[in-house]
């Protein structure tokens, strides 16, 4: 018998909040995290950024009783995920336990700045990732899925399918980014960020906005599902065209979408959170994608006028405020958007919306040509 | 001017790879992007550094520079009015 | 009835070989990159625009794909049943360094678009599905070290994927410009179906990567 995901906690930690509900009503409330700032490091030009408060994750290590000396990017992986599986109640130190990082950058950071007691090795994924396990007490050897600004919804996808295999009974997906003068200053060199808070779908938009925010889901395999959320289907596809620039047609994101609406009872779709950026390409290319897949009377709503793009963050963090937002009957508004900017009118809006049904579909895409969807459903 | 369009040409060979393609396969006047050279919307953000990096020119707007990047006679011309340094 | 075994593609700073076949070769490094490139792809000038990691992945790919004949489409058509799964321990390393020489110094700071793209390591994965056309999934994930039976059980899992029907797999590292290691293979969904035997495939090019 195949066996079904079920997403058994969550937890978002942003400068909006420590925990999924407070991150939710917060952006249910229109709250932002974006400030603009005149530099940092080398960076002389003035851009918009959500950043994290380093004293409060500070603060909440010793809370959660982590201890150690771990850069800024693993104490905000563990603060999630602390939070997240001690919730779950289970045992994450089982070998039945796997963990999934999605980070787009990791400890890069490190080689601009190193940091006095953490080992160079750090710089590498794979040695952060471990740092986390090993911190849990957990036996496998974690992966990292590094798949650019997809990364969060294909750590979701990976994760599904090794609990489906039959090898693993829960998995622990987390998903952060730092945003360092690394990342900061070649968004700039492409001439992508914004020095206004960003504004999605929008005809004034101008570019995105960098955040910071660590989220994570932890998932179990079970026979049945009662009164909970599904992860049923997810698809990754390429649009095999340009690797920074996306697809005109919206090929890979159509693909993508086409793929998890074979398992979609469209009455139920309550809502499409898009990846929304807010840069002039990127939501053309969705609203084409959504419209060629007959999703242009679904409604549409980003996150990324609250948060910004956390990257390695963005699928995990966005599809659980996307649960929350299901749950409350409630579209959230698209933070930034005013007047519509694309060619195909999608749903979108500046004011939150009442909807009804119990499914959402989570898009993103990325750099590499890369393009995500993937489906979850609430269970009565 | 001659020289500096040979300098220019040298220097767009090498930031953008260009292996295969010599200074006088260029024509000064064919257009820089579509066909002939291959060259790509990352193409066209690095010419703007090298604009920076060595004429001081800092152009804030990339659309500006489809107008600049038309072709090398084009390129030249503005680089001239332009530069300090 | 003995199974055949996978196509193959080994690859390193000093060594290349297909099906165990070696191929002569007078450069090493990343000169040897470009001698494999103009020996025996030479119709892809995007190719000395790519980082090293991608230049590595983009040559082991294409002597691979000429070995096994397997389907590289172009002009209008496209394909979503051929996936590419990468797997490496140093991900984008060698092009973040680069990358970060170009933001180092306050006096010579000029950030640099063409090395910043390839500071995330699934370039090479979208690079290689530009060239074959290929629509599928593409995917880059990052291990502490190579390790057969981990891959071989992602990669069982992406034919989860009911679209997938073949996934170009592989092994991909790079930490500094003149440094690279690479395998690649294509597995069918039969292939996958027995893990052990995947894992003892992947096993044996692992071996001989490291004994390269």
């Amino acid at each position: 018998m195949a066996r079904l995901i079920r997403c058994i906690a969550d937890n978002v930690v942003s400068p909006l909040g420590l925990d999924s509900r407070s991150n939710y009503d917060s952006v249910k409330a229109g709250k932002s995290g974006l400030a603009r700032y005149e530099f940092m490091g080398n960076i002389t030009t003035p851009f918009v950024l959500s950043r994290m408060d380093r004293g409060v994750i500070d603060a909440l290590c010793g809370k959660l009783g982590i201890k150690g000396n771990y850069t800024f990017f693993e104490k905000f992986l563990l603060c999630s995920s602390v939070q997240a599986v001690r919730e779950s109640g289970i045992d994450a130190s089982s070998e039945r336990v796997l963990f999934i990082v999605s980070t787009t950058k990791g400890n890069t950071s490190l080689l601009g700045q190193p940091q006095d007691g953490v080992a160079d090795e750090r710089v590498l994924l794979g040695k952060a990732a471990h740092e986390v396990s090993r911190f849990f007490g957990n036996p496998n050897s974690p992966l990292v899925v590094c798949n650019a600004c997809i990364s969060g919804v294909c750590a979701q996808i990976e994760a599904m399918r090794a609990l489906r295999s039959g090898r693993y009974d829960y998995a622990v997906v987390i998903g952060a980014d730092e945003q360092s003068p690394f990342i900061i200053s070649g968004f700039l060199s492409f001439k992508a960020i914004s020095d206004e808070p960003c504004r999605p779908f929008d005809k004034e938009r101008k570019g995105l906005n960098l955040g910071e925010c660590a989220a994570t889901v932890v998932l179990e395999a079970s026979d049945e599902i009662k009164g909970g959320w599904e992860l049923v289907c997810g698809a990754i596809r390429n649009d095999a065209n340009h690797i920074s620039g996306p697809s005109r047609t919206g090929e890979g994101s159509y693909l993508a979408l086409m793929e998890v609406l074979k398992e979609c009872r469209r009455e139920e779709l309550a809502f499409v959170n898009v990846h929304g950026t807010a840069t002039a390409y990127n939501d053309e290319m969705e609203s084409i994608a959504l419209y060629r897949a007959g999703l242009i009377d679904v409604p549409v709503t980003g996150l990324k006028g609250y948060y910004g793009h956390t990257m390695g963050a963005a699928g995990i963090m966005e599809s659980i405020l996307s649960m929350y937002a299901v749950r409350d009957n409630t579209v959230l508004a698209t933070g930034g958007y005013r007047e519509q900017g694309v060619t195909y009118p999608v749903s979108v809006s500046s004011e939150v919306r009442v909807c009804n049904g119990s499914e959402f579909i989570k898009l993103l895409s990325g750099f590499g040509g890369s393009n995500a969807a993937l489906l979850y459903r609430f269970v009565e | 001017m001659e020289e500096m369009i040979l300098k220019l040409k040298q220097e767009i060979i090498e930031v953008l790879n260009l292996e295969d393609i010599k200074p006088e396969d260029i024509d000064n006047d064919a257009p820089l992007f579509g066909e002939g050279l291959g060259l790509d919307s990352i193409d066209a953000l690095e010419l703007i550094v090298l604009m920076e990096k060595n004429y001081g020119i800092k152009l804030q707007d990339p659309a500006k520079g489809k107008e600049i990047f038309k072709s090398i006679n084009v390129m030249a011309d503005y680089i001239q009015k332009n530069r300090t340094r | 009835m003995e199974r055949r075994g996978l196509d193959y593609v080994v690859l390193n700073q000093g060594y290349v070989s297909v099906n165990g076949r070696v191929i002569e070769h007078e450069a090493t490094g990343n000169a040897l990159l470009t001698e494999l490139y103009r020996n025996h792809i030479a119709d892809w000038p995007k190719f000395f625009k790519m980082d090293t990691l991608s230049k590595a992945g983009f040559v082991a790919s294409e002597l691979l794909l000429k070995e096994t004949g397997e389907r590289r489409l172009d002009g209008e058509e496209f394909t979503s049943g051929c996936a590419i799964v990468l797997f490496g321990a140093t991900a984008s390393l060698c092009a973040d360094r680069n990358y970060q020489e170009t933001i180092r110094d306050k006096d010579n700071y000029y950030p640099s678009p063409a090395l910043f793209v390839y500071t995330l390591p699934n370039i090479v994965t979208g690079e290689i599905a530009i060239r074959n056309h290929w629509r599928g999934e593409t995917s880059f994930y990052v291990l502490e070290a190579p390790d057969a039976v981990q891959m071989a059980f992602h990669l069982a899992c992406a034919f989860q994927n009911k679209t997938t029907e073949s996934i170009l797999a592989g092994w991909v590292d790079s930490s500094r410009n003149d440094d690279f290691q690479a395998f690649m293979t294509v597995i069918r969904r039969e292939d996958a179906a027995d893990t052990d035997w995947l894992a003892g495939q992947l096993k044996q090019m692992i071996n001989i990567l490291n004994n390269k």
